[in-house]
This record gives structure tokens, sequence and C-alpha cells, in this order.
């Protein structure tokens, strides 16, 4: 039996758990499974092997347990992988990128269960219940399509193909009427054209990785000493009295969260118990749950009351508190600054303010947005962000448009090899827009030049 | 004796195997196909001096068109070496490119090419030409029986092949003049359009348009610059297949192999160009224009406007190229492409001697636009037969096409086709990655046309494994599954297709001074520096070529071999004919209606149908499975 091409697609739902599973089906499991892995001897169907993924580079990218199925002997019939990895979404998108790097396509919506259907791996009595399946995914899958289509992305793209058209245009008027009446012939202009949109696509793709900060949110964690004013910045944040604050330290014993309004991207703010060495049981918990919200955290605050002498560090809050995960927030700024301020997590960008009254709420906010823009957790302001399949398919285009770009560089002797080029490169962008007829390319052909004796 | 039988029969009692209506490059191919497979053949003509008659220009081949001609070659069709030997100026286009986008074109003695298609035809066993104009189709349910003619006499056949050409309600126009007919000179068919449209097969308008024609020894050459031919011509039989004494032509009776060696005594052709003084006439006259004041309603080929629409639309072009082609050594008749128009005869003559080195010319024959019937061919099966009446086919212009090659594809097709059916064979449908008349007939039927097609080679989406010099080797098995060559020919074609692939795989196991072979072909800019193996330089230069070609290209030709047999699974999912698409529930309603209206005849054709989706092909794929309807088969070589 002739396999089909290899797809791979998460087969746990998005979200924090503590296992995720991916799946991997068609031709070329068992090899891109083998190389991720760095083994040489063939993985036994059916039994669960540890080992350790990696990306082409050699970074290990997680502790996995794969399991391998023959084909005939698995759920769709085709030779299969399951990845079971730990359940970060970070993580998995990560793996599932480096699938797609090795060559496997990101699955359909229902194409496991077509895989099956088709080899007979599921009864035929089953096939109108699949039949409402495709048909539910494929609306769907229309409905967002559409909804692309009208989005950013989708006007994007439909101007990155008609450029694409109006090279491609160029290229096959002189390869089709060698004869006619054109403008001499000069490929340096069509690949002026693709280099560009080379760059453009590649960039474009780049914003792929805020794609899940985007859907999902960043979280945010204010830590500090006690009584720094943690809940004060985080009532400030978000506008309302969501943390109880008191001028006692230690009011805060376990941890709120909170949503910040008006930041580019969702940002959960959490307030967290203050650091020190206390005797209090139920504050050391409250410290142990703080040290856990930091760890989980995407960006930390690390706020200081400026009149007091800065804490001590452990070092693993030393580790934490890098520059482009972490801020300080310099609180209480109408009092003098202590002497030893200035040394205190030097690297870190630093907010002053004061959040006495809530004054700084907005210069707040502002800062942050920055910030995060900064650390790259959010995108920049212009840019469109493009989801992971749309960035795959991006920057395949990119890669033929640059191959095209190298045979004209030439001359026009391979010409018709840079059209196959740019035509590949335009399958590959009407996986965001949907296919661009052959048509088009000939009315943009004829609009632009004279043809015809 | 059987197997040379011509006889003229009227009435049902014996009905012919094909008949052809029509006997212009479609017409031709498809009776010589249908007698070469052994079918017993009638082709009828409405005037026996204009069969092959090359109605627009002198010219076979040409970009993508060339390819056809090497095709229809390989399928044992004239139309290759009857311009071979009939050329007067040939020319490798695009030969600075590479070999897969590379061309042979040939200006052709118009009347000789004529007299040798007419000859070939009578030569032909099997087949018989007689004049009649076919005024109407005879059929007994829903299956064509004949048809009848203007002399009252019907003639039976279990299959017919309709290449009416631009003659069915033919009017032509110059300026206000209008006359009824398909060609200058010629009749119109009116009859035939309304038995057509009573068989339920729709009808459309087309235009096209075709140049003055002026006398060569008022031409001032000195004004216009010389276009020679190569020294070295590119002909399009892939092996002369001449017998030795049967002549074609008569006006050479008593020599051997008639006709001249091609590439002989050339004629050059000539280029001038449409001044600012020809845009000032056609502007000043642009209202008298049948196209601008809305007398032509008909969509005419973008590729080919008249030169009202080249002032008009590329206003900023100052000039024109034109192009003046002989149409013979016999004649001094010369074409002028590029001014094809439809403007009124006064204003022709001005035009004409607007041009350089045309001020003196004096016209012989009128430019015109012709509107005329088509019947959309996605009323057609991809084997050319029609959906509405079994047995019958359609092949050439009335499909919707333009160009004597594009006719020919068809015309081979749907004569085999034709004879097929009769004689209990195999159907005979191109693949896309095999020929661009699979591309051309995949097209037509599957998303139809607006406009008169012609065939580019932009329309080939395997556009580098469609090279014209592989012709031969890409369709010697379709050649023998139809019986289309005798078996001769195919041994020979086979044993370039051996010596093809034994040196394409040599070429990387190989070593040569400077490496394998192949990575040295690979790299070297020319083949001049190359070393090759001497027992690979004893081949002939068509078998060279095609490895030289086949391990410089490799990385591209299996890329598309890739990408074509990825596709090529879906082709052999069979849709059962009248397959019901309401029947699909979960179909999106859009989808349901565009199969409902082609009737793909597999599901690789069906998602060629514009508008229609992956997921509709997936739903439709498990449809077919679950009923068990619908077949999937192997694919035939």
């Amino acid at each position: 039996m002739t396999l089909p091409d290899t797809i791979v697609a998460p087969a746990t739902p998005e979200g924090v758990s503590a296992l995720a599973m991916l799946r991997l089906d068609g031709a070329e499991v068992h090899a891109l499974t083998l190389a991720a892995l760095g083994r040489i001897t063939p993985l036994v169907p059916r039994k669960a092997t540890l080992g350790i993924w990696h990306n082409p580079e050699g970074q290990a990218l997680d502790q996995v347990v794969v399991t391998f199925y023959a084909a005939g002997a698995s759920a769709t019939g085709n030779t299969s992988v399951e990845i079971a990895c730990h359940g970060n979404p970070r993580l998995v998108r990560a793996l599932v990128t480096d699938c797609l790097t090795r060559g496997a396509r990101m699955a359909e919506p229902g194409e496991f269960t077509r895989r099956a259907f088709l080899n007979g791996k599921i009864d035929l009595t089953q096939a109108e219940a699949i039949a409402g399946l495709v048909h539910a995914e494929s609306e769907r899958a229309l409905e967002s399509a559409r909804r692309l289509l009208a989005g950013e992305l989708g006007r994007a793209v439909a101007v990155w193909s008609d450029r694409t058209l109006s090279a491609l245009a160029t290229l096959e008027a002189h390869i089709d009427f060698p004869e006619e009446d054109l403008p001499p012939e000069n490929p340096q202009g069509p690949r002026g054209i693709l280099l560009q949109l080379g760059r453009e696509l590649t960039a474009a793709a780049a914003t792929a990785r805020h794609e899940e900060s985007l859907r999902n949110g960043i979280r945010l964690a204010v830590v500090g000493a006690p009584n720094a004013g943690k809940s004060s910045l985080l009532n400030a944040l978000c506008g309302s009295s969501r943390a109880l604050v008191s001028p006692v330290a230690g009011t805060t014993r376990d941890y709120l969260e909170a949503e910040v309004q008006g930041l580019p991207i969702r940002v959960t703010a959490v307030d967290t118990a203050g650091l020190r060495t206390s005797g209090d049981t139920l504050e050391a918990a409250g410290m142990e749950r703080t040290r856990e919200q930091a760890a989980r955290a995407d960006f930390l605050l690390w706020v200081v009351d400026q009149s007091c002498p800065p804490p001590a560090l452990t070092e693993e809050w030393s580790h934490w508190l890098t520059a482009g995960r972490a801020a300080l927030v310099t609180n209480k700024s109408d009092l003098p600054a202590h002497a030893e301020l200035n040394n205190f997590l030097p690297t870190l960008p630093r907010i002053a303010c004061c959040l006495l009254d809530g004054r700084d709420a907005s210069h707040l906010r502002q800062a942050l947005g920055q910030l995060l823009e900064r650390a790259d957790l959010a995108p920049a302001g212009d840019h469109l962000v493009v989801g992971t399949r749309h960035a795959e398919a991006m920057n395949r285009a990119a890669a033929r448009f640059s191959l095209a770009a190298q045979h004209l560089e030439k001359g026009s002797q391979a010409t018709e090899l840079a059209a196959t080029e740019v035509r590949a490169g335009l399958d590959d962008l009407a996986e965001v827009v949907g296919k661009v007829d052959n048509e088009r390319m000939l009315d943009k052909l004829f609009a632009s030049f004279c043809i015809g004796k | 004796m059987l197997s040379h039988r011509k006889e003229i029969r009227i009435g049902p009692g014996r009905p012919y195997d094909v008949l052809v209506c029509g006997a212009g490059h479609a017409g031709i191919e498809a009776a010589l196909a249908a007698a070469r497979m052994g079918a017993d053949t009638l082709l009828l003509t409405g005037n026996l001096d204009t069969i092959g008659q090359m109605s627009c220009n002198p010219a076979i081949g040409g970009q993508a068109k060339g390819h056809m001609v090497r095709e229809i070659d390989a399928l044992g069709g004239a139309m290759g070496l009857t311009a071979d030997v009939t050329g007067i100026h040939y020319r490798l286009l695009n030969s600075s490119k590479g070999p897969a986008v590379q061309a042979p074109r040939t200006q052709c003695d118009k009347k000789a090419y004529q007299l040798r298609m007419k000859h070939l035809c009578e030569l032909q066993p099997n087949l018989t030409i007689f004049q009649a104009q076919v005024t109407g189709l005879l059929n007994k349910g829903d299956r064509v029986t004949g048809v009848q003619t203007n002399l009252d006499l019907d003639f039976y056949a279990k299959s017919v092949v309709v290449t009416t050409g631009t003659f069915l309600r033919g009017l032509m126009h110059i300026g206000a003049n209008k006359n009824e007919g398909g060609r200058l000179g010629d009749f119109s068919s009116k009859s035939l359009s309304g038995s057509f449209l009573q068989h339920g097969i729709e009808l459309e308008r087309l235009k096209t348009g075709t140049p003055p024609r002026i006398l060569g020894s008022t031409i001032d050459f000195s004004q216009c610059s010389e276009q020679p031919g190569d020294t070295h011509p590119t002909l399009f039989a892939f092996m002369d297949t001449r017998p030795e004494t049967d002549l074609f032509h008569v006006e050479q009776a008593g020599e051997r192999l008639a006709g001249w060696k091609p590439g002989t005594e050339q004629v050059s052709c000539w280029m001038t160009e449409a001044t600012g003084k020809t845009g000032e006439i056609v502007a000043a006259n642009l209202h008298l224009s049948p196209l601008y004041g809305g007398e032509i309603q008909s969509v005419g080929p973008r590729y080919c406007p008249s030169i009202e629409d080249k002032f008009v639309k590329f206003s900023d072009k100052e000039t024109h190229k034109l192009f003046l082609e002989p149409e013979g050594r016999g004649t001094n008749e010369w074409y002028i492409n590029g001014l094809s128009t439809s403007l009124p005869f006064r204003v022709q003559l001005e035009m004409v001697r607007s041009v350089p080195g045309l001020e003196n010319a004096v016209m012989l024959r009128p430019a015109y636009a012709v509107e005329y019937d088509f019947a959309p061919p996605t009323q057609l099966h991809p084997t050319l037969e029609s959906k509405k009446l079994g047995g019958l086919f359609f092949a050439g212009q009335i499909n919707g096409t333009s160009g004597y090659e594009e006719a020919g594809g068809q015309g081979l097709v749907a004569g085999a086709n034709a004879a097929s059916q009769v004689l209990g064979g195999p159907p005979l449908v191109l693949e896309r990655d095999q020929s661009y008349i699979g591309v051309l007939i995949d097209d037509l039927v599957t998303k139809g046309t607006k406009e008169p097609y012609r065939m580019f080679t932009s329309r080939a989406e395997y556009r580098l494994l469609l090279n014209h010099g592989s012709a031969d080797v890409r369709l010697v098995d379709v050649a023998e599954r139809m019986q289309l060559v005798p078996e001769d020919r195919l041994k020979r074609v086979k044993e370039k297709a051996s010596h093809v692939h034994h040196w394409a795989t040599m070429a990387d196991k190989m070593t040569i001074p400077g490496g394998l072979m192949g990575d040295v072909v690979r790299k070297a800019p020319t083949m001049d520096q190359v070393s090759l193996p001497p027992s690979f330089l004893t081949l002939g230069t068509e078998v060279r070529d095609e490895v030289l070609y086949r391990v410089k290209y490799k990385g591209y030709l299996e890329r598309e071999q890739r990408q074509a047999a990825k596709l090529r699974d879906l082709e052999h999912w069979f849709v059962p004919a009248g397959f019901n698409y309401q029947g699909v529930p979960s179909l999106r309603l859009e989808a349901r209606a565009k199969l409902q209206e082609i009737q793909p005849a597999t599901l690789g054709q069906a998602g060629r149908i514009s508008g229609i989706t992956p997921a509709d092909i997936a739903l439709l794929m498990i449809w077919l499975r679950a009923k068990g309807e619908g077949a999937h088969v192997p694919r035939r070589t």
C-alpha cells in the first residue's frame, strides 16, 4: 500500500495539563521520529519509548514518550506515532512546529478520521456520521477562512498573492510570447519583487510566536517584599479595589488574579504574598504559592518601597529576575530614594511611580505595555499576527521566492524554472486564502502587455 | 480488399463506423485516426477544395502549439509531417531558454499543405471522403445514428464527430458590411445549429478575426527588417513515415519521396510596424468598427486583439509590431500578422498604407471579424463525447478553441474515441501530466471557456515534464493501447525510450572527467566542455538531447512527477455516470450545483472545477466508498 503524506496535529485540547499528546500519521512518521529522538534503532510497534525530542539544531525540546504503530495496525491504518509530552501549550506548539520543519504538514480538520475511514478502519455504517463531521469541520474551516479573508491577514495575503501574480505574469509573458511586441526582457524586475515579497513574508511569519500569547493572554506576577505596594499596584493596573490593601505588612497571604485592561494583549496579573522570613506558617505557605506563581508567570514585576533598603535575594529569585522577563517598580516615588537602591537589580528596566492614590495608573499601563512589547511577549502595534499554520505556509512561499530569485539572478535562461518556483509559492499562499486560478495570472498578463500579432 | 475499403453508402442499411463532419484541422485528424484504428470512416466536407485550409495565418506550431503538434505526431497524426514537408520557413522559439519552453514553428506553403492533406485523406485505407454539407443530425433515442445533408442524402454511422469550425451561423463583418459564412468565400451552416438546439445542446457565440492579405510585389522590403529562418530546422515529425513511392503531390508525379527537403530554400519573413499615423486613422474611425459600435457582442480572444484594441487599450504604446509572412512559394499573397481588424475596407486601405513598407501595397483580401456558434465544451465528457447525445463527438473550434493545433489535437482524440467506442476498445483520455492535449481537453470539459481558447505553456502545471522532444516517449503507451501507430514505429519509439531511460539512470552511476556524469552535466553551463562517454555520443541527437534534459533538470522533473503522483490517485476515483449529487446531503449547495452541471468523470476532475474545495472532495470520496459506488482503479499504462 502507498502511504499518504505525513500530517501532524495535537490530539489533546489546548491548556495547561500534566500531559499532552500529538499525533503523527503518514509515510514518513518513523523516519521523522527517529531523527528527532536521535535514534538509530527502529521503534518497536506498540511499545512506549522514552526519549528526548530535539529540533534539527540539536536543541532539546522536551522529554517525551513515543509510541509507534505499524501500517495496518494503527487507528488510521497508516504508520503513525503518538507523542506524549508535558502539558504546556507552548511546548506542544514547539513540537508541532518542529514536525513541520521536518517535513510533516498540519492535518486538515477531520483528516485523521478521514484517513481511518478510507483505510477501512471504521465501519461503513459510520460513513454518514463522518460525512456529517467532515461537513461540519469544512463549514467551520470555510467560516474561519471567510473571517480570515475579511481580516487583516487575509487582505495582506491577497495583496502578496497579487504582487506575486504580477511578477509571474511578467515571467510568463516572455516565456509564452517570445516573439511578441513586449518590452525587453529584464528578469531583475520580477526578481526584485520576489525578494521583497520573501522579506515581507518572513517578517510576517515571525509574528506567529505571538499567536498563543494573543489567544491565551500572558501571566504577570507582582512580587516583592511585604508592604512594598504590590496589591496597590494590582489595583492601579486593574482599575479597581480587587486586592485588600492595608499598611500592615503581610496583608496578602494567598494570591489574587485580575485582568489588566488597556494593553495590546490580555494580561492576567497575579498579586502574591510578600517575601520575607517569617515564623507564621500560614504566611510561609503563602510564600510557597508566590514562588509557584513566579515560576508560571511570563513576566514579573518586582515592587520595592524606594524609601526602604532593598531586600536580600535568594539565588532562585536572582535567576528569575532577568531583563526581558522582569522589571523593577520603584514605589513611593514621593519619598526620598534609599542609597542602596541603585545597586539593586541594576539590569532590570525600572518604572518609578507613586501608588498612593492610583494617580499613576495610566502611566504604569503604558510603561508595562512597552516593556511587554520589548520582551517580545506582545506584537508591536502595526504588525499583523499570523497563526502557526499560516506562518508555515508563508515561510515555505518565502523560500520558494528566494529560489526563484536565484534562478533570475543569472539572467533569462532559466525563467521557466523561476516560474515553477513562483507557482509553488503561490500554491503555498493559497493555503491561507484559497486557490488562485491560473486565469488570474493570464488576466494580469493580457492587461499588462499588448499581446497578439 | 477490406483493409482498404472505400465506398459511398447512403441510407440506414450498413452504417459507417465513424462519420466526421468537416475536413478542417480537427476533422482531418479525427478521420485519419479513426481509419488508422481500423474503423470504416466517412469524412464529409462542404468543399473538397478547402480540406485542411489555413484560414488565418500560414503557420503551424509556436509556443505550446508546437508542443501539441509533436504530440499529434506521436499519436500518428498528419499535422507534423505535413507542416515539415510543406514548410518554407522554420524557427525554434525560445531557443535561449530551457528545453521545456522551446517550441518549433513553421511557416507553410498554404496550398501545398492543403493539397498534401487532401491527398493523405484520399490515400488513407478505411477512409472515404465526399463533398456534402451536413444540415442536421439523425438520432434514435439518445444516440446519434447519422446526418442529413444539403443534397438530401442521409448518411448513417454508429458514431459522429462534429468539426464544423466557425461555420455554424458564421457571420463576417467588415465595417457595416455583413456576409454570412464561416470564412471569406465560403458558406455558413445554418440548419445544423437548429438541429443541435433540438437535441438539447446549448450554443453560444464567439468572435475571431483575420488581417488583410496583400500582394508581395507591392511591398517595399527595404523599409522592413528581415527575419530569416533557422539554418538547422527543428521538425515536428519524430520520423519520416512517407512511403518511397506513394506520392502526395499531383504536381510532382514521378518523383520519389515527394516534396522538397525540409529546411532548404527557405523564405524569410519581414518585420515592420503600425505607426502613430496608423493609430490616428484607427482613432478617427473607431465609431465605424462593429467591435466598438456594439454591433459585435461576442467575445474575441485577448491574445489576438484587433488593431483597434491595441491602440485603444495600450494607448501609451506608440507603435505595434507587424510581421509580413509569405503564404507560399507558388503565390505572391502575403499575410500581415498583427493587423487583424473589422474596420470598413476604406479605412483598412488607409491603415495599410500608413505602415512603413506598405505605402503602395495592393490588398488582395480584406481583413474581417467573424462571429460563430460554439457549443460550450462543459457539455462534453473527457472523451469529447456529448453528454446529451450518445455517439456524438465534438472537436475543434466548435468547442470554443482557436488554432489549428488545438483543433488537430482534439480531432485526433475525438476520432480515436469515436472509433474505439464502435470497435469495443478503451477510451482515450490523456492526462495533464502526460500532454498538452490532455491539459487542453481537461480545461475545456472542466472549466469551459469565455473566449476562444488558445494553449499556453503556462496553462500546464507540469510544464517541465511536457518538453516537445519527449512527446513520442510520453505517448508511446497510449499510441500502442489505442493502436494509433503501426508496430514498426512503436518498436522504434520503445527503443528510444529504453535508451533514454538507461542513460538517465547511468548518469548518476557513471564517472566522467570532472566527476559523476550527472553532476558534471548539471553544473556545466553548456555541454561544449563536458567530455561525455563515447558510447553515449554514438546515440542519435534526439536521444542525447532528451537524456541531457532529464539529467540536467532531474530535481525539477522529479518534483513535478511527485506532485502529479500525489494527485493521480484522485484521477482514478471514477464517479458513476449520472451520479446524483442531490443525494449527498452534507455537500454544500454551490458544490452540488457545479458538480451536477459538469458531472466530472473522476474525483480528480471534480477537484479542478472552480469553487470545489478539498473538503467537498473528501466528502464525495467518503460517500462513494460508503455507498459502494464508483470505482478506484489503478492507472492504466
